[in-house]
């Protein structure tokens, strides 16, 4: 709140959510505000949403997202953003992004897309899952009418990118599948001008809209949060076989694919797990498929749990490698060598990393230099 | 009846300490460095479940009718005057605590949560917060503190209230106005996880709940349980399997569960199916309000008027309708009232045309 404030008191209307990264504060300052002028709105949007039928009985089921709900009229979904107005489903937070900010691509992380660039950032309110080690609980969490908005249709969204030269829209922080519409809609435009669209997800989304969503999308990174059902219905809050499907979904339609697990002590870190992990990775999305295990903090509902220790994001990343997964990072470790990437023939260093920033970048044409192995991404 | 809980202190006061600490967490990567304060509120309610002297006490129900009004004019605020003059003087009597409201209200700011999601023509009347306004008043209580209250303000002003967040006469806001908004902490009871309005943590000693007896095509029942929903951020987390056990959890949410002291069901007019919304289909006239300073036993006595209306015009059952209102049992387990009709003991005023008062039937 403290730096909404600071924001506001600089005339600045880019929101940074308290969730958003300050490393590029400067940027959002000098850069986006300068290249047009914001306002922060306290209206919802009332943009029909694009995935729900309506019942016969009255009420709407929604069709985004797995959890299927079934609103009725003035009840909103769980995600909290969408509402049945007469039995018309509404998306609430269309053009209103709560969260806007330039980050590295690195911060995502994309480790294999346009390795060193830049990504314009945004979220909105909401999301449809409840992780209680949630990060970012105080947008995704929140009411659009909880939250500083902006009033950021998806062409403003373009021109920023191509007044500040960003290569690429980031669609983060929260979870972007409950502002599905906004999402699409800047995405196909940025298409349009040659800017990349990235998804930050859970991926717990039904099938068809995210086959409809990849057509506008060049990478996506999914947070696998554990590979035990149980996990998913005790802290996430989810169900994991739709995000399984998912992933091969978007393995399938060749739509650049990293995952993360984030590691919490005691709730999702066994060996078992971890080799669980790898062989389904291995199995259905390939061993050229990036996994970051990310170093849990405590935070949110989940303040009991200490941080997570080295050595177990070091025993996930051996377990995998070992399962014969060629490009396993480690998260939140800044310095260690598991955030470069190696050539999985000859072992050298293809990309030297310190935290977010690119050291050396090596990979010449998507291969290694020295022993010409192709590296799998958008380089 | 007065629900006194006799649990452990000891361990109580453990269960306090082990959740209230205070962290320091330092987070580095790129130079950012976050500090955290944060506090759990939290009360099992597992603290509470199965508790011994609730079960074997009855609780107190009160239903005032009024007859000689019909459902499209609704009733006026000498109406509900006369009915709440009737019906808390003899709820009061019942529960041993004098014939003085203000017993059963302590502290100087009383908030009075209403219900306003279906617009003004099914909400909580102004005409009932109005009458039971001037009965506190009368009562002693200063009106600069009063405070009518809502999840939204636009939702007061679509049901026909007048904003008022200044100092002075009775403050009608909702929780997005800026002198409210919500917690800071998160506070936690069984499955509920919630930032509470700061209205019920901060602003008002006592709450008197003032929900309206609907049908809820998700909970089945929208009485004070669900109205809850209202005092918090995230409600629409809290839809799946009836509610259930969430109606019960957030009620229990301690500033909740403390403060709400009276709960008074509007159910002159009864939305008995399509609701929470209006639907002017489904609507009856009941004339009548559930009195009780037990939340799940007026809840309880609301759903048997609820099922009764539904009968009479050929609708199933709620369980059958596929939306059983399963969080009244959880609510009696984890002791916030009692849910067994067997130990409710209700109590009916007929108040005639002339303003006769006298006995009544439910149904």
């Amino acid at each position: 709140m403290e730096r909404r404030l600071f924001l506001r008191c600089l005339g600045c209307g880019a929101a940074v959510t308290a969730a958003a990264n300050t490393d590029l504060l400067p940027d959002v300052v000098g850069g986006v505000q300068n290249a047009c002028a914001f306002d922060f709105t306290k209206k919802l949007s009332e943009v029909e949403a694009r995935y729900y039928k309506k019942l016969e009985n009255g009420g709407v089921e929604c069709e985004l997202c797995p959890r299927h709900c079934m609103v009725t009229d003035l009840e909103r979904g769980y995600c909290g953003v969408r509402e049945n107005r007469g039995d018309v489903y509404y998306t609430l937070i269309y053009g209103l992004p709560c969260a806007v900010n330039i980050d590295p691509i690195e911060k995502k992380p994309l480790f294999h897309f346009h390795p060193g660039t830049n990504a314009f950032s945004l979220a909105t309110a909401g999301c449809n899952c409840n992780c209680k080690f949630c990060q970012n609980w105080d947008i995704s969490q929140l009411r659009p009418e909880q939250t500083d908005n902006l009033d950021l249709p998806p062409k403003d969204i373009v021109q920023l990118c191509r007044a500040r030269n960003v290569p690429t829209i980031a669609y983060t922080y929260s979870e972007p599948i409950v502002f599905y519409e906004y999402m699409y809609d800047i995405a196909e435009i940025a298409h349009r001008n040659s800017i990349k669209s990235v998804m930050i997800t859970g991926g717990y989304i039904e099938k068809k809209p995210l086959r409809q969503l990849l057509t506008q999308l060049d990478a996506v990174k999914v947070d696998l949060k554990a590979i035990r059902e149980d996990y998913y219905k005790n802290i996430v809050d989810g169900e994991l076989r739709p995000v399984l499907e998912a992933l091969i979904e978007i393995k399938k339609i060749g739509v650049w694919l990293e995952l993360v697990y984030l590691v919490v002590p005691t709730l999702n870190d066994s060996d078992a797990e971890f080799r669980e992990l790898a062989q389904w990775i291995k199995t259905n999305l390939g061993t050229d498929t990036p996994i970051h295990f990310s170093r849990f903090h405590p935070q949110y509902l989940l303040k009991n749990l200490p941080i997570t220790p080295q050595s177990t994001l070091e025993r996930a990343h051996r377990i995998c490698r070992d399962e014969g997964l060629e490009y396993v990072y480690l998260g939140n470790l800044p310095g260690h060598p598991a955030e470069s990437t190696y050539c999985p023939g000859c072992g050298n260093l293809l990309i030297d990393r310190r935290g977010y920033r690119i050291l050396s970048n090596n990979i010449k044409n998507g291969t290694c230099p020295d022993c010409g192995k192709l590296i799998p991404g958008i380089f | 009846m007065e629900t006194s809980c006799a649990h452990d202190e000891k361990q109580e006061k453990k269960i306090e300490n082990s959740k209230k600490k205070n962290f320091l967490s330092i987070f580095y990567p790129q130079g950012r460095i976050r500090i955290f304060t944060y506090t759990v509120k939290q009360k099992s309610v597992d603290s509470f479940r199965g508790n011994r002297c609730i079960i074997l006490s009855m609780s107190q129900v009160t239903i005032i009718r009024k007859t000689g009004a019909s459902a499209e004019k609704g009733l006026s605020k000498d109406d509900y005057i006369v009915m709440l003059n009737a019906g808390l003087e003899r709820h009061l009597k019942a529960l041993s605590l004098g014939n003085r409201l203000r017993n059963l209200l302590p502290g100087r700011v009383i908030g009075m949560k209403t219900n306003c999601l279906a617009g003004k023509l099914n909400s909580t009347p102004i005409a009932l917060t109005e009458a039971i306004g001037d009965l506190l008043v009368t009562e002693g209580i200063d009106e600069n503190n009063l405070v009518i209250w809502e999840r939204q303000s636009w939702e007061l002003e679509k049901a026909g209230y007048k904003l008022n967040a200044s100092s002075f006469g009775r403050r009608c806001f909702g929780t997005d106005s800026s002198i409210a908004g919500y917690s800071r902490d998160f506070y936690n009871s069984g499955k509920a996880n919630s930032l509470i309005t700061r209205i019920m943590t901060d602003i008002v000693d006592s709450n008197i709940n003032l929900p309206v007896l609907k049908d809820h095509s998700i909970a089945g029942l929208s009485g004070g349980l669900k109205n809850m929903f209202g005092a918090i951020n995230n409600p629409n987390k809290y839809h799946a399997d009836n509610c259930n056990p969430y109606a019960a959890h957030v009620s229990s949410l301690e500033p909740i569960r403390s403060k709400n002291k009276l709960t008074i069901i509007d159910a002159v007019k009864v939305q008995y199916n399509m609701g929470p919304g209006y639907d002017s289909r489904y609507l009856d006239f009941y004339g009548g309000l559930i009195i009780s300073s037990d939340p799940v036993a007026a809840d309880r006595i609301g759903l048997e008027i609820l099922e009764h209306i539904r009968g009479r015009h050929n609708q199933p059952t709620l369980e059958v309708a596929g939306r059983p209102v399963k969080y009244l049992k959880e609510a009696e387990e984890i002791g916030l009232g009692t849910a067994d009709p067997k130990r409710i003991a209700v109590d009916v005023i007929q108040i005639n045309s002339n303003g006769r008062v006298g006995k009544g039937e439910m149904f």
